[in-house]
């Protein structure tokens, strides 16, 4: 590990309450330490929130750049690059608005407008992440609650295919695991911690059961745990690598809790069953709640993750991978989604806002962002910057700007400002209206030459 | 800087397994997903920097199987799967044992080699890859190189991509 | 801007107007008693003039919706429009999007609508959909039944300081009145279970649902609040659960009311679902007549009815251990969602069929407590969307109040099941509303039950909300025609709010901001400081969000209808 370093004692001014903006655990109970107009130190946060607070400066955003004929980014003013991106979204067929998850709900509203403004597609990263989920939630419900009920309540927490302290590292500590809550006032000692993954990860180091069953073998095990609720006999000795013993003792473990919470994530969405393995986790849930009671959460990736999914639900029906090309919303699982469209190269512009594709996706849909113009809306220089053809520098959210988040348990959160952007960069909502209205007046145009 | 440059990993491989048959090539099953230093490093932002290849474009893998292809930490690695190849650092995992399976977390590297197949369900397949994995002397690239070299978008001599000067560390653009 | 609705029929019943031909003039977004010769001429020559709709129970905004929206993509697509130059794409039969839901109540002439359900917790989300929901003011109650701190203060019977937390947290999450949700029940849901009746503790606190729902209906007399407690008591849906609503309401009886601009001093909601006898679904009956003889005998108690349209919906509510119920019953997929310290809820969809007997006492349960209330001012139109079916149905009922012969037939013809008349006495109703008590039920009661002083009626000087129907009420038997009356119900000729046209031969012609009203007590600052003293620990411990980030901040309402009230008086 790294040296010890001293805690940082120079600084002018603290902003408390500060919300994170990292992963959906959104922990609102962070200090920031403010010298000259810059965070010089964060409390509470865990690694990954410290992190990204104090972001790298070398690679920040800090001008509106558009690539040139030699294959250069090049600086130029706002009213160029806006005009660029605005151009290329009117004249796109089949445009993609992809991202979203790490900006504010303010943000999203003009963004909606826009999509619904050009027929395009508007996505998130549910549709890399969490997307089977919410599918499975779908198919078989979605019993979930706040995170407050598993802090005072939950005496079994449950992990499954889900690497909390690597991906959200302060979920055992402040909601979870370790916290003192009404009905748990020892806290860790309350709870019993359950962890169900192949790989022996940090989170089953620090779980009193790790149960290590076979790759892709989610299904079957859930199945099995299923099979003895409801008081059959399994046939197999071993199911997944367990035993059947084993199995039986969990399920007769999980029926006698008071409360048991269990938390997923990736590790059952990209399997090969995806949305199946979720399917079977929730009727499992379901099945629990006939002896006592149970929730299950999904361990949502980026603090607004949630915030898109809810905000496109109420605005327009559905979840994310909503189409409007029609002139109407249309949403279909493997059909409107971002991955699918690139692989069937149907995307004719994409713009990228507050996500990182470059980084995040397969190949195989990269491939088709290289031959088609990319618009990024981003804070940081990031492998998308290098796939993309014009770039407008934002603001952070939580930190530079205000703005609405939810929490991966739906709890929506105001994120306050603390510091000034930097100047050259502006709000994600102002671009995004911005270019809301240059399109506009675009379409207004074409539309007075095709009358006339 | 309170953060390491790479992950802090054991030093423990161990060439004299007694049942390690050196091999030139593993069939092993690839897991990408997220990891705290692959996490820290790319949020914070500092995606073209070394720190950021040492954290994403690494393999974590099994001293056993690390024994039978004969690599220590750091020593390069080709992964080839139905969907590409990258070459990437080889380093012993936290997690082990977890013979025939390797670990890199998510980032371009990883991506070269993933499924994009949805399953018509939205997500891709970015666990449970069928791969192989070989010693190379290659170099693990930069992201920014990476990228130029695998989606090639605007470059316009394919051919000469391997002679090109790496893009670095810091961005590289006009400025006014 | 001036107005003249002129030669309209006008049903205005707060005004005892019912069924003049009279003009409506408005100026300026109010109503009022004459205008200029410049106004401009509305000509609605014998179409019936009422005020705008009230809804007073619906689920339209919240967490909930959401869940169910996210959940039910099948619902979504049912009702998807094309978007027109004035209008957004439309979603959603049962849980409609937001601006499919301000849209449709607008077409159907309403003008409020009270979302009745919002946990502090999650109150920024409500208010942010409520934002969302264009053409409508939404009135936003906040949820007590369950939480902790009103458990404690109710169990030690501090009703003063109980006073000043209400204060505090309508402040706090920015909502209008009180509601109270199966008090205890959702509580023990916490831990998978449920109360049973109206002196079943909730585990641990020791509290029963009499002293809650008592403490709760004391304190909100002390502030004087413009609305009574909204009470969805214990064992909803449950065969045999009449005599716990009607103890609910005994338990009321001698609360003094502290207000002069409402008459009750609790309103029953949905009461259809709390009207069973039996002891199972097998041998269920109607209870519709003890409630409706204690509404007619009692005057501290209003309710609406929270009618069964026959249709496939989705129910959702902070009842949450009913819900896991109904799943366990009817098997599709359940949604739950439990909010710290404070509420649960479930949802799942149901599909309400006339050929099944169940559905089918529902439906005439409550048609039966329609018509069994005497007085039209204790009673209101609501289906507890999506409860017990979609709002868009509100005209198919209006129908059926209006129409024995429609009702009979309905029985006759099998498009419900025997159970409708065997179990129920809705064959021998006779009675039939008039268009002057539709006009009570579905806007002048609603209103009055608020304690609303500038909506509901066509007063000079209240605000011009207007609805105008395309029915002559003077040439129409609403008993044979009752295809009409629903269509003429379903689109307004005209729906005006605040003075402006949005609605013109049922489209939508115009869109404006909703607007949310909410309840700020005055006179109670010290209490209330010194009760959020006492709370904040617990508050810092129990709670995963900071307080600073918990309230509603004025942000979250950017067209706000504060109503003022002087606690004690």
């Amino acid at each position: 590990m790294a040296n010890y370093e001293p805690p940082v004692t120079d600084y002018d001014s603290i902003v408390e309450n500060c919300t994170c903006a990292f992963c959906g655990c959104n922990c609102d109970d962070l200090d920031y330490l403010i010298k000259d107009g810059h965070v010089v130190g964060v409390r509470h946060a865990c690694r990954l929130g410290a992190s990204k607070i104090m972001e790298d400066m070398d690679q920040r955003l800090m001008v509106p750049m558009i690539r040139g004929e030699d294959g250069e980014l090049a600086e130029t003013d706002w009213d160029t690059a806006l005009d660029k991106a605005a151009e290329l979204i009117a004249g796109a067929i089949r445009p993609i608005f992809y991202g979203w998850s790490e900006t504010s709900i303010e943000t999203m509203h003009h963004g909606l407008e826009l999509g619904e403004l050009v027929g395009a597609v508007l996505d998130n990263q549910a549709t890399i992440c969490h997307g089977p989920s919410l599918q499975a939630v779908q198919n078989a419900g979605y019993p979930i609650s706040t995170l407050g009920e598993v802090k005072n309540r939950a005496d079994m927490c449950l992990y499954t295919g889900s690497n909390a302290m690597n991906s959200h590292p302060r979920h055992m500590a402040r909601y979870s695991t370790f916290p003192r809550g009404y009905f748990r006032p020892r806290g860790r000692f309350d709870r019993t911690v359950v962890t169900l993954d192949p790989k022996y990860s940090d989170t089953a180091k620090m779980s009193d059961i790790w149960v290590g069953f076979e790759q892709n073998g989610d299904y079957e095990f859930y199945n099995a745990i299923r099979a003895v609720l409801k008081g059959k006999k399994l046939q197999k000795e071993f199911i997944s690598g367990i035993p059947k013993e084993d199995v039986e003792e969990l399920a007769e473990a999980m029926k006698n809790v008071q409360f048991g919470a269990l938390f997923f994530g990736l590790g059952l969405t990209h399997t090969l069953s995806k949305q199946r393995n979720i399917d079977i986790a929730i009727q499992m849930v379901a099945d629990l709640n006939s002896y006592t009671k149970w929730i299950l959460m999904p361990m949502r990736g980026h603090f607004n993750v949630n915030g898109f999914n809810i905000f496109m639900a109420f605005e327009t029906g559905f979840p994310y991978g909503v189409d409007f090309a029609r002139g109407y919303q249309r949403y279909m699982n493997g059909e409107t989604n971002t991955i699918d469209l690139l692989t069937r190269k149907e995307c004719d512009v994409f713009m990228v806002i507050a996500a990182d594709p470059g980084a995040h996706y397969p190949g195989g849909a990269i491939k088709h962002l290289a031959e088609i113009p990319v618009i990024q809306v981003d804070i940081h220089w990031g492998p998308s910057t290098e796939i993309a053809d014009v770039v407008l520098p934002g603001s952070f959210v939580g930190v530079e700007v205000g703005g609405t988040s939810y929490r991966m348990d739906g709890v929506p959160i105001w994120m306050k400002k603390a510091i000034d952007k930097p100047e050259s960069c502006r709000d994600d909502e102002w671009i995004i209206k911005e270019l809301l209205e240059r399109v506009k007046k675009i379409k207004a145009e074409q539309g007075a030459l095709a009358s006339k | 800087m309170t953060y390491v440059d790479k992950p802090a990993i054991p030093k423990v491989v161990k060439f004299d397994e007694p049942n390690a048959k050196l091999r030139n090539k593993l069939d092993v099953m690839l897991n990408t997903g997220s990891d705290i230093y692959q996490g820290a490093c790319k949020k914070r932002g500092s995606t073209l920097k070394d720190e950021y290849r040492k954290v994403a474009g690494v393999a974590y893998m099994d001293p056993k199987d690390m024994a039978k292809l004969g690599v220590s930490n750091w020593d390069h690695v080709k992964v080839i799967s139905d969907w590409g190849e990258v070459v990437v650092n080889a380093a012993h995992s936290r997690d082990a044992p977890h013979e025939g399976t390797i670990f890199i977390p998510k980032g371009p590297w990883a991506n070269v080699v993933v499924s994009p197949e949805t399953y018509c369900c939205c997500d891709p397949t970015y666990k449970g890859i069928m791969c192989t994995v070989e010693k190379t002397d290659d170099d693990v690239l930069l992201m920014a190189d990476l990228m130029r070299a695998v989606y090639k978008k605007y470059v316009k001599d394919e051919e000469g991509i391997k002679d090109l000067a790496t893009l670095g560390e810091m961005p590289v653009y006009k400025k006014l | 801007m001036e107005y003249v609705l002129k030669n309209g029929i006008v049903y205005d019943p707060a005004n005892k107007v019912a069924g003049e031909k009279k003009d409506v003039m408005f100026k300026d977004g109010k109503i009022v008693d004459s205008v200029s010769a410049d106004a401009k001429v509305l000509d609605v020559t014998d179409k019936i003039v009422m005020p705008a709709g009230i809804d007073p129970h619906a689920h339209v905004a919240g967490p909930k919706l959401v869940v169910g929206r996210i959940y039910r993509p099948e619902d979504s697509r049912k009702g998807v429009t094309h978007k027109t130059d004035v209008t957004r794409s439309e979603s959603g039969f049962s849980i409609p999007s937001c601006p499919s839901t301000g849209y449709r109540y607008s077409r159907m002439g309403y003008g409020t609508v009270v979302e009745a359900a919002v946990p502090p917790l999650e109150a920024k989300h409500t208010h942010e959909e409520i934002n969302s929901i264009p053409n409508l003011d939404i009135v936003p109650l906040s949820l007590f039944g369950n939480n902790w701190f009103v458990l404690q203060y109710a169990k030690q019977n501090q009703i003063e300081d109980l006073a000043a937390f209400v204060a505090a947290w309508l402040k706090i999450a920015k909502c209008y009145g009180v509601k109270i949700v199966n008090p205890c029940g959702s509580e023990a849901w916490g831990w998978g279970m449920n109360v049973h009746g109206l002196d079943d503790p909730a585990p641990y606190w020791d509290v029963t649902g009499r002293e809650v729902v008592t403490a709760l209906a004391k304190a909100n007399e002390m502030l004087g609040m413009p609305h009574s407690v909204h009470v969805h008591p214990n064992d909803l849906g449950h065969p045999g659960n009449y005599p716990t609503t009607v103890s609910t309401m005994d338990a009321l009886k001698d609360i003094e009311k502290n207000s002069t601009v409402r008459g009750q001093t609790m309103h029953l909601t949905h009461a259809q679902f709390h009207a069973y006898g039996g002891t199972s679904w097998r041998d269920a009956d109607s209870g519709a007549d003890h409630i409706a003889d204690y509404v007619n005998k009692n005057d501290h108690i209003t309710i609406d009815v929270g009618q069964v349209t026959l249709d496939e919906t989705t129910t959702m509510t902070a009842d949450a251990p009913m819900e896991f119920d109904l799943y366990k019953l009817s098997g599709l997929k359940w949604a739950n969602k439990d909010v710290e310290l404070e509420t649960a809820a479930g949802i799942v969809p149901v599909i309400y069929s006339g050929k099944a007997p169940v559905n089918s006492l529902q439906w005439a349960i409550g048609l039966e407590l329609f018509l069994k209330v005497n007085d039209p001012w204790k009673v209101c139109l609501t289906t507890d969307h999506p409860n017990a079916g979609p709002f868009i149905r509100y005209p198919r009922i209006i129908s059926w109040l209006m129409s024995n012969e429609r009702r009979q037939e309905m029985m006759d013809n099998r498009e419900v099941h025997p159970w409708s008349h065997r179990r129920t006495s809705l064959a021998s109703l006779e009675r039939e509303y008039d268009f002057n008590e539709i006009a009570t039920i579905t806007r002048a009661g609603p209103a009055k039950i608020y304690g609303f002083q500038d909506r509901g009626a066509l007063t000079p000087g209240y605000n011009a909300d207007i609805a105008v129907f395309d029915i002559n009420p003077n040439d129409i038997d609403p008993s044979r025609n009752p295809e009409a009356i629903e269509k003429g119900f379903s689109t307004a000729m005209y729906t005006i709010k605040d003075g402006e046209i949005l609605v013109k031969d049922g489209d939508i012609v115009k869109v404006v901001k909703s607007q949310t009203l909410w309840t700020n007590v005055k006179g109670m600052e010290e209490q209330e400081k010194a009760v959020m003293e006492r709370v904040m620990p617990d508050f810092t411990r129990y709670y995963t969000v900071k307080f600073e980030n918990y309230q509603v901040h004025d942000k979250y309402l950017p067209n706000p209808i504060v109503t003022e009230v002087q606690a004690g008086k």
